[in-house]
């Protein structure tokens, strides 16, 4: 009797140890402070470098845009806005711009921010021994001549060539403002920099290599003060783990969810999936000078191909929705953009007319795709290469390799050197005009020069795309670009896919993360719900 | 003993270079340029002519491996292309990650598969010895991958009592990755001690000293297990170096900053001064270890003798 009375103790008290853990993690924080406290978010990739001058992906640009700002950036339709600077002007030729600095702010370090430390970071980034500097449009032989501080408050940058969204490109992270005084602080270097000093709402805290990240609050920030003391960026690359994550309370943010968890996740009352917006399109890249494969350089087999595949499909079934059909050879966020007109529906019969009719029935074509660099990359590869099949293609592939070797092998490739016809890649304007999505379909971006891989080349078009690069009325430029898109979608380079969206994932007791058109997720002024 | 030391550290040496010249030219035939990688896709030719430079990729091949060798001999392992800070650095701040890992699991893994290989030989064809051999299998052939999200789901998801990843919450973070790991090593090391027991339990030493009234753990402790102890210990010299090639995918699901994340990270932008780095590392923690292991024969075995 006893040994029985101990027992069912014993199991209630089990009982309760067990209920009390499931319970703990579970429990709504109610009376949370709207102050203080850390912000936990997991990201997939350990940063390569927070310099700002050398950044290249935007996961590492987010990170460094909470500490050191531009002059100008973006809200969450990409419209640009005052941040560094309050207004801006071109002159009338195009080839200098005046900038308008606020005033009466200082960097994290103490130092002023004035127009030589304008001067002195945007030289920073031409300077050839800035290590893996990455000036990009904003240097070179068409960017920045020079850079002058007409006072303390105007900035004025001279250019070789007129650029009309040179505004846009400023408010790139690798053109932020850092404090000149901070270069020569151990660890940091004039050529590189470790820990950014800039004007922004969080500093440097410390890092752990692979680890995490963590940025501390600057209380004299100039602007609306931030709501978490720290935030701490952990990098956890499996995406299942950076689930489990989030679901156990080990972070309040995740970006980049497993895609096919999307829905379960979508159903859980507890967190929040964000389907951030992107000006990333995915497309699949089709060789149109190929010489052994002639029939691909006709625009009616390429525009049959657009037919073939069902993008609404692949969005829904693959991408587990989070993705936007295309109606321009654009995201919709980019200054320039119009829809235009005729979207490649699905339609197999008429496909395989069209390509009956071109001679192309029963064509050969390799496919590749990289795998894991876009959300679902290969999964996609191998949709479209169904629906290839269907249309009665004999379809070689998808091959997939690593990243550095598709870059290598199949996308920075000149023509004479391509071996492949189908290539998956995914493209997003680092700053929100047309300009940038055009290097896609102007041939002067041909590799090595570029990364325009499809090779197409229209005179007509390379035309307009220089037109309205230089241009300095926004509705001329608009017109242009218009009619440019128009003929690039019916000339089909591509098979148009999709606008890619950007998911990331918060626990309900977490607001105010942003996406930002960029595939930035802001998480700079998220408050406790 | 010393000269046997001394001569087999010697021996190293054209090892190492071996190794080094052969991960140096591996790299090399690798398509993918690493300015081309870091430039990204908004880089024009000229941005990435001039980080080529910087990176010093514009030599002649011959040129950069003299370099390489030449820079090697003393110590210097050169910049990381990745994060542009110094090889040696990025190592010495992750490899304490990885061999706190790799012993942890090491240890879990001897202590539980040389417990349990030593039972299932003592009560050999019983049930015990079934679930234990069963056990063994299981744990040999379970992928890390799978074993590892199903142990973060129950024991960080739903039990909430470890987490799920980093390595932020001192030794607690080390026990998800730690088992993890330990797993596959402690079937293989279990496995390995009950054959290797059954041997020795045959013969005719460990009946005399049960005949003459050894205590059962003594026969089978000080008699038995340490004449079978050779064949254990060079499995066990062994998986160490699975272990480190198993911290990779570990390191990966646990999100734990060490060498094998950032050898997967360094490969993956074509970092060739760290990849060389680590593997150079790897290489020497092979040769130590193989070393320790061939020490330990002669104290295992008293009649093993090195000169």
């Amino acid at each position: 009797m006893r040994t029985k009375e101990r027992l069912i103790t014993a199991l209630a008290l089990a009982c309760l140890a067990v209920a009390a853990c499931g319970t703990g993690g579970g429990q709504q924080n109610t009376s949370g402070p709207k102050h203080g406290g850390t912000l936990n978010v997991a990201i997939g990739i350990d940063p390569d470098t927070l310099d700002p001058a050398a950044q290249t992906t935007t996961t590492a640009s987010q990170i460094v845009d909470m500490m050191a700002e531009t002059l100008v950036t973006i809200d969450t339709k990409g419209a640009l806005k005052p941040l560094l600077a309050t207004k801006w002007e071109p002159s009338s030729d195009g080839l200098s711009w005046v900038f308008t600095l606020r005033q009466n702010i200082k960097f994290s370090d103490g130092t002023p921010f004035n127009a030589q430390a304008v001067k002195f970071s945007i030289d920073r980034l031409l300077s050839p021994s800035t290590f893996r500097a990455q000036p990009g449009i904003l240097g070179g032989k068409t960017g920045i001549d020079h850079v002058d501080a007409v006072d303390d408050s105007h900035v004025k940058f001279t250019l070789k060539t007129p650029l009309a969204p040179f505004a846009a490109a400023l408010s790139q992270t690798q053109a932020a403002i850092i404090s000149p005084a901070s270069v020569n602080v151990a660890p940091n270097k004039p050529t590189q920099i470790f820990q950014p000093v800039g004007t922004g709402p969080y500093k440097f805290g410390e890092r752990l290599a692979g680890d995490h990240i963590t940025m501390t609050i600057n209380k004299d920030y100039w602007g609306t003060k931030p709501n978490y003391d720290s935030q701490i960026y952990k990098v956890v690359p499996e995406a299942a783990s950076r689930e489990a994550l989030v679901k156990s309370g080990g972070a309040d943010v995740m970006v980049l969810p497993p895609a096919n968890d999307i829905p379960a996740l979508q159903s859980d009352s507890s967190l929040k999936v964000i389907l951030g917006p992107s000006d990333r399109t995915i497309q699949i890249i089709i060789n149109t000078v190929d010489t052994t494969q002639p029939l691909l350089q006709k625009p009616e087999v390429r525009q049959a191909l657009n037919y073939a595949v069902d993008k609404t499909a692949i969005i829904s079934k693959v991408m587990f929705g989070a993705a936007v059909p295309l109606d321009a050879p654009m995201s919709k966020s980019l200054f320039g953009y119009c829809p235009v007109g005729s979207s490649y529906n699905y339609d197999p019969a008429k496909a395989k007319s069209m390509l009956a009719a071109a001679g192309a029935s029963g064509m050969s074509v390799k496919l590749v795709s990289p795998t894991g660099r876009y959300v679902q990359d290969i999964q996609v590869s191998n949709a479209v290469a169904g629906y290839l099949r269907d249309a009665g293609l004999k379809v070689d592939g998808p091959a997939t390799t690593d990243w550095p070797t598709y870059l290598g092998t199949y996308v920075n490739v000149p023509p004479a050197q391509s071996r492949i016809d189908l290539s998956l890649l995914g493209w997003a304007p680092p700053y929100l005009d047309a300009q940038q999505q055009f290097e896609q379909f102007y041939s002067a971006r041909v590799p090595p020069n570029g990364l325009e891989t499809s090779y197409y080349k229209n005179p007509q078009v390379d035309a307009l795309i220089e037109k309205a690069n230089a241009g300095t009325d926004p509705a001329q430029r608009q017109k242009d670009y218009c009619t440019a898109a128009k003929t690039v979608w019916n000339d089909a380079p591509w098979i148009f896919l999709y606008n890619q969206r950007f998911p990331f994932v918060t626990t309900a007791k977490i607001s105010n993360v942003v996406g930002l058109p960029n595939e930035k997720f802001v998480t700079t002024w998220a408050s406790p719900a | 003993m010393i000269t046997y030391v001394v001569r087999r550290l010697l021996v190293a040496i054209p090892t190492l270079v071996g190794v080094a010249t052969v991960v140096f030219s591996l790299l090399r035939l690798l398509p993918g340029d690493p300015a081309v990688v870091i430039a990204g896709p908004q880089a024009t030719a000229a941005d990435v002519n001039r980080i080529r430079h910087q990176l010093g990729l514009t030599q002649p091949i011959w040129q950069q491996y003299l370099g390489f060798m030449g820079r090697l001999a003393h110590g210097d392992l050169g910049i990381s292309i990745r994060t542009g800070a110094s090889v040696l650095e990025e190592i010495f701040a992750r490899a304490p990650f990885t061999a706190v890992l790799a012993f942890t699991s090491l240890l879990i893994a001897i202590t539980i598969g040389v417990t349990a290989g030593v039972i299932a030989s003592t009560r050999r064809n019983t049930g015990t010895d079934l679930g234990i051999s069963g056990g063994a299998v299981f744990g040999a052939s379970m992928p890390t991958y799978w074993l590892g999200l199903m142990l973060i789901i129950v024991f960080a998801v739903h039990l909430r009592v470890l987490p799920a990843a980093g390595s932020d919450r001192g030794p607690i973070s080390l026990v998800l990755p730690a088992i993890t790991l330990a797993l596959f090593s402690t079937g293989l090391i279990a496995r390995q001690t009950r054959s290797a027991m059954l041997e020795v339990l045959g013969q005719d030493f460990v009946r005399t000293a049960r005949a003459k009234g050894a205590a059962r753990t003594a026969v089978l402790i000080r008699h038995a297990l340490r004449n079978a102890l050779l064949p254990i210990v060079t499995v066990i010299g062994l998986q160490f170096g699975t272990l480190l090639g198993g911290a990779v995918l570990t390191e990966s699901i646990f999100g734990w900053p060490g060498v094998g994340r950032l050898l997967v990270d360094s490969i993956g932008s074509r970092d060739y001064p760290v990849v060389q780095g680590v593997v150079l590392l790897l290489s020497v923690s092979f040769i130590a270890i193989n070393l320790i292991t061939d020490l330990m024969y002669a104290y295992i075995d008293p009649r093993i003798r090195y000169s």
